[in-house]
């Protein structure tokens, strides 16, 4: 789905209508601006506030369970209500309020920070914050279907399972979860395609900020890490919904399957929240001790140790399963290595502090907070990487201590965040004083919280049953929540108040901050900057030209650190009339009610998938609901997808001045590779998940659970059928290139027939074999029959869904090809081939795998 | 020359040996009281110096502007002070390294050369159902009451009957996994005859908290009398709730096999 986004996004400006000009863009005061806005300002602020919004929903879970922990045994909550509690609150915290919380400042910041006018893709980041949105709404509709999931936010196998977690809300969050990661690895594309390619001359990656250099490296992880997690999720949606057998209780090694694919992601994923948080930490730092970073250069460098090790810890997650002493050797080096880097970058924040000018303004106590609480949590987070106290720890509050000090420490950093941007996304300074009095709260509320857990390490975790000896120190650590509770409301009333009667903010109202963003007005006016950003001469100038708002001059810095852009900061609105007048280049569309309407559709698909179990709706009533809304989601989804391809949108192109490594490949080109890195991962681990279940059943026992029917001779057709198709998606871009319409189409329609080719034989095959009957396989063999049809449907099956997709495409560049297009510009041709050429590597790849070995 | 099961740990702790052993209590209360010394202390100098430091370098005691202060616009550079930094990483490296390989020596005894010895050890099975625990002798005796003799290594397999759980008994340090289709092995010893409590340590449902079993450390003769005295599967055995655990392979695909919330209570039963 996100490759025909990508492409539809790269501008193919050739089509009818639209009136996206940015003119058209409403006010901010109208409710229709925000649903139509793909600005990234305006997003910024839309993940902000909506962030703030989980964090509230989370919060009062969290309370919730405070109340229930007051003494032990059931209170407040039953038993499954608490698991319930337990699971959406670790949910809700980690995945919609703390990473989206982070990338609010990052679609702010970044693009300031790197000299951008906007994202890579605008329409695709409005979608990604629409598709989050919804997925936290679907989240909230799983709590009325039944109670939602409540097997921990880890979602352990087989308790994951309907069997033992039965409610419709429990599918539902799973799909709730799934959609947050379409939302994530979108919007990794995007900002990964915006940071390599788009930066201000001379911002080379090793000059950027350190707030860009976190956002870069996390994206990375995301990418990589959420393809994992979405290849779990699909799993054990099929599971849920189809009736697959992956991880099914005995025997076979599902359980530890569905750990190995959790935690490939899960410990990454720590980090995915804590960089944003460090990025932060570095930005307050430099700016509020008026010093440089002290070793940039190795923070740097541990930074991208740990993105790249964060991929090879995962096991220390399993120290308890049945992995061996060798593995667990080996992931206890890894884990010790990867907390080294970490003891560089706070060193390196307290040595910034040295000979400095200290301002303990709200951001930087929140920073210097932070780091305190990090570094309780980085020493206690040794204990757990000793093999031999995890051993004991697992499963207790020295854990949820822990993770609490880290995490959340991020979101203290997080919060100074906050404060530190507030008055450039509002143009409003908050209160001082109140800002003061909410880190006060806070530092002591958190403390009271969570210092208390180390000391009653001996609760087991996720359970309200403890031992008498800790009341008094559960006790203390609710009375701490409800404080750290209470500090937000002065935030939120702070924030709130000074929205209206807030001083004016300047453009740049702190000393020594260096980064572009507070080189311009707050707020920022939409087109950003008075001129075009250069660091060519080594700091930051404006040059006039296009896209400059007065045409005139631009702004340099004068001596003393003000900023000189005063012709540029008047009126607003020339901003506009000084883009139309220079007609020589289209200017940037900032409108697009398409993503919204796709997150809407896939809001509804999801909820009607919900319904689903073992490939059936529900009869009567309900399942008729169900049914209704997944025909609807979906073709009101398609509908939606096809109107954003064919609507005109002017997204920026690039290069700006540095892109490497990326100086020869065109914006949209790169979006599809990257989304195809992160699909290589995806099919990855469903093949990875095969072998791994095949092995543990005994490689060549598996034969006996495949019928005799099930021969390689479809496939292999298939497979010609393929690699013909990859052969006329070549002739098809030479013909373009040749400017041949007709030679064009004729190829274009002739990969269209080969790919529907492929698919009517599939249709064929699987019905030959749902229809089998055999002594061993009397009622067929069937996707739920066992494992081995599980994994061969479900793994040809997304395999069938990319080829599906491209279909979609290719009936789509066909129309147009027919109407004319492509022959000046084939690019749409050539990206669409990428992707087609990589879903026939995959398929060479389970060829092979399921009908052969 | 071959030590009595219970004098080799003893034997090893008095010569000085720089590698905690012992039954994992002694271990555990080693190691986590090293670590703690070592982590208060690091955190306190650390935290104290980070507070002295941004208290020393404070604004606004009259220090002159810095020519070479940041300025708006700058390229990012570093500051300054690199040996000093890498001088406090490779320190605490030392530290962090040095303390996780000491524990490294304690992690190969208890992984491969727990105490006592080889062929001397009872070898009991521990099964894990919603919500409770299954024992299985060696002579096919089951219970849901773990009974172990005094000073002997006991192995235990432990395995589950239709979640993940996690095994633990929190006052002897042992825990272990429950998977379903996996069996993973680890022992426990106890140098005190009493009565402790077992209990999950993985969500499992509705009765997890309450997914408890006793373990009974008995005499060494007494245990050989009440262990003489129970014979196979059906013995006089207790188990009652293992009998009726749900077997995960017929629940599976069958929404008949959902799992009703048991009485909290009905899993605390205690078989004497
Ligand atoms: C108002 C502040 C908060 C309070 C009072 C709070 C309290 C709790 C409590 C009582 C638990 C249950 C522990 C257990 O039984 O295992 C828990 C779990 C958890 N919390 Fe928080 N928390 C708060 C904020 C946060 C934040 C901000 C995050 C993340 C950013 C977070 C992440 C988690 C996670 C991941 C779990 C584990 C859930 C699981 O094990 O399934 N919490 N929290
Ligand atoms: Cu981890
Ligand atoms: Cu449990």
């Amino acid at each position: 789905m996100t490759d025909e986004n990508t492409k539809a996004d790269g501008g193919v400006a050739d089509a009818t209508h639209g009136a996206d000009h940015h003119h058209d863009l409403p006010d901010p005061g109208h409710v229709k601006r925000w649903l139509v806005t793909t600005n990234h300002k305006d997003i910024g602020v839309l993940y902000t506030i909506t962030a703030l919004f989980f964090l509230v929903f989370g919060g009062v879970l969290a309370l919730l369970m405070r109340l229930q922990l007051w003494t032990p045994g059931v209170s407040l909550l039953e038993p499954l209500q608490y698991n319930q509690a337990v699971s959406a609150h670790g949910l809700l915290m980690i995945f919609w309020f703390l990473s989206p919380f982070a990338f609010g400042f990052a679609n702010y910041v970044v693009p300031l920070q790197i000299g951008a006018k906007d994202l890579a893709f605008p329409r695709l980041n409005a979608l990604s914050y629409w598709l989050y949105l919804f997925s936290g709404i679907l989240m909230g509709v799983s709590f009325f279907q039944g109670g939602t999931f409540s097997g921990g936010w880890t979602m352990y196998a087989p308790l994951n399972l309907p069997v033992y977690t039965p409610n419709i809300g429990a599918s539902t969050a799973v799909l709730a979860l799934t959609m947050f990661t379409a939302s994530v690895t979108v919007g990794s594309v995007n900002f990964l395609t915006t940071m390599h390619r788009m930066r201000a001359e001379g911002l080379t990656l090793r000059r950027m900020p350190l707030f860009t250099w976190t956002i870069l490296l996390t994206t990375w992880m995301m990418l990589f890490a959420f393809a994992a997690l979405l290849a779990a999720l699909m799993i054990l949606s099929a599971d849920r919904l189809l009736g697959t057998t992956y991880f099914s209780a005995t025997g076979h090694a599902g359980s530890l399957l569905w750990a190995h694919l959790f935690w490939f992601f899960g410990h990454p994923e720590v980090y995915i929240v804590f960089f944003p948080a460090l990025g932060v930490m570095a930005e307050c730092f430099q700016t509020f001790t008026g010093r440089r970073l002290v070793g940039r250069k190795w923070f740097i460098a541990a930074m991208v140790l740990v993105a790249l090790q964060s991929f090879l810890v995962w096991m220390h997650h399993m120290f308890l399963t049945s992995i061996n002493l060798q593995i667990k050797t080996l992931f206890m080096a890894t884990t010790i290595g990867i907390s080294l880097p970490f003891d560089l970058m706070v060193f390196a924040l307290i040595y910034t502090t040295v000979k400095g000018k200290v301002r303990f303004t709200t951001p930087f106590l929140f920073s210097f907070g932070a780091l305190m609480l990090f570094i309780l949590g980085g020493i206690t987070g040794v204990f757990l990487g000793a093999v031999v106290l995890d051993y004991e720890f697992r499963g207790t509050y020295w854990v949820v201590a822990h993770f609490h000090y880290v995490m959340v420490g991020g979101v203290t950093a997080l919060v100074g965040g906050l404060y530190y941007w507030y008055p450039k996304m509002t143009g409003k300074m908050y209160d001082e004083f109140l800002g003061k009095v909410h880190f006060a709260l806070y530092f002591v509320g958190f403390n009271l919280l969570y210092f208390p857990m180390f000391v009653a390490w001996e609760t087991p975790r996720r359970d309200f049953v403890y031992p008498e000896v800790f009341v008094g120190w559960h006790q203390v650590a609710t009375v701490g929540g409800f404080v750290l509770g209470a500090s937000f409301l002065v935030m939120f009333y702070n924030l709130f108040v000074s929205l209206w009667r807030g001083e004016e903010a300047d453009d740049n109202p702190w000393q020594y901050s260096t980064t572009t963003e507070w080189a311009i007005p707050s707020p920022p006016p939409l087109e950003n900057f008075p001129g075009k950003p250069t660091f060519r001469d080594g700091s930051l100038k404006f040059l006039p030209g296009a896209g400059s708002r007065t045409g005139g001059t631009g702004g340099s810095v004068a001596d003393g650190g003000e900023f000189t852009v005063e012709e540029a900061t008047d009126g607003g609105a020339s901003v506009s009339q000084a883009a139309d007048t220079h007609a020589a280049d289209e200017p940037e569309s900032h409108a697009s009610i398409w993503p919204f309407a796709i997150g809407v559709a896939s809001f509804v698909l999801l909820f009607g998938l919900s319904g689903l179990q073992n490939a059936s709706f529900p009869s009567g009533i309900e399942g008729g609901f169900y049914a209704a809304l997944t025909v609807g989601g979906l073709v009101g989804g398609l509908a939606a997808l096809v109107a954003m391809a064919t609507e005109e949108f002017h997204a920026l192109t690039g290069p700006f001045g540095e892109s490497w490594p990326f100086e020869g490949v065109e914006n949209t080109k790169l979006g599809v590779w990257i989304f195809l890195a992160s699909d290589v991962v995806l099919f990855g681990a469903f093949v990875g998940s095969y072998a791994f279940i095949r092995v543990a059943e005994g490689w060549t026992n598996w034969h006996h659970l495949i019928p005799e029917a099930h021969v390689p001779l479809p496939g292999l057709i298939n497979t010609y059928i393929l690699l013909t198709s990859s052969f006329t998606v070549v002739l098809a871009l030479v013909a373009a290139e040749k400017g041949s319409r007709w030679g064009l189409v004729g190829s274009l329609a002739t990969t269209f027939v080969l790919g529907m080719a492929f698919l009517v034989n599939k249709a064929l095959e699987w019905l030959h074999l749902f229809h089998v009957h055999t002594e061993a396989f009397p009622q067929g063999w069937n996707i739920g029959t066992n494992i081995a049809s599980s994994t061969f449907y479900l793994t040809t099956g997304l395999h069938g869904l990319h080829v599906i997709a491209g279909l979609i495409v290719t009936l789509y560049l066909l129309v147009r090809a027919w109407n004319g297009a492509y022959l000046d510009d084939d690019r749409p041709v050539e990206y669409f081939g990428l992707y087609w050429h990589f879903v026939d590597i995959v398929w060479l790849f389970l060829f092979p795998l399921f009908y052969i070995l | 020359m071959k030590l009595g099961a219970g004098d080799y740990a003893h034997v090893v702790l008095q010569q000085g040996g720089i590698v905690p052993k012992g039954t994992r209590v002694e271990v555990f209360r080693q190691i986590f009281t090293v670590f703690l010394a070592l982590g208060t202390l690091v955190g306190v100098v650390v935290v104290g110096y980070m507070v002295y430091n941004a208290y020393k370098y404070r604004d606004g005691d009259g220090r002159g502007d810095d020519p070479d202060a940041p300025r708006l616009g700058e390229l990012p550079t570093g500051g300054g002070g690199g040996r000093k930094l890498f001088l406090s990483f490779g320190l605490s490296t030392i530290i962090v390294v040095s303390l996780i390989a000491w524990t490294y020596g304690t992690l190969l005894y208890v992984e491969e050369n727990p105490p006592g010895e080889e062929g001397e050890t009872t070898n009991i099975e521990v099964v894990g159902f919603r919500f409770g625990w299954e024992f299985v002798y060696p002579n096919g005796h089951s219970a849901s009451t773990l009974r172990v003799p005094e000073n002997e290594t006991i192995r235990l397999s432990v395995t589950s009957d239709d979640v993940f759980h996690t095994f633990g008994v929190p006052d002897l340090r042992v825990k272990t996994d429950a998977i379903p289709g996996q069996t993973t092995d680890t022992w426990l010893r106890a140098d005190e005859t009493g009565t402790y409590e077992a209990r999950c340590f993985e969500l499992c449902g509705a009765g997890h908290s309450y997914m408890t079993a006793e373990v009974v450390v008995m005499e060494p003769d007494e245990y050989e009398a009440w262990y003489a005295n129970t014979s196979g599967p059906n013995g006089n055995s207790n188990s009652s709730s293992a009998g009726d655990a749900p077997d995960g392979s017929s629940a599976l695909g069958a929404p008949t096999g959902a799992p009703s919330v048991p009485a909290a209570a009905s899993s605390l039963e205690v078989v004497a």
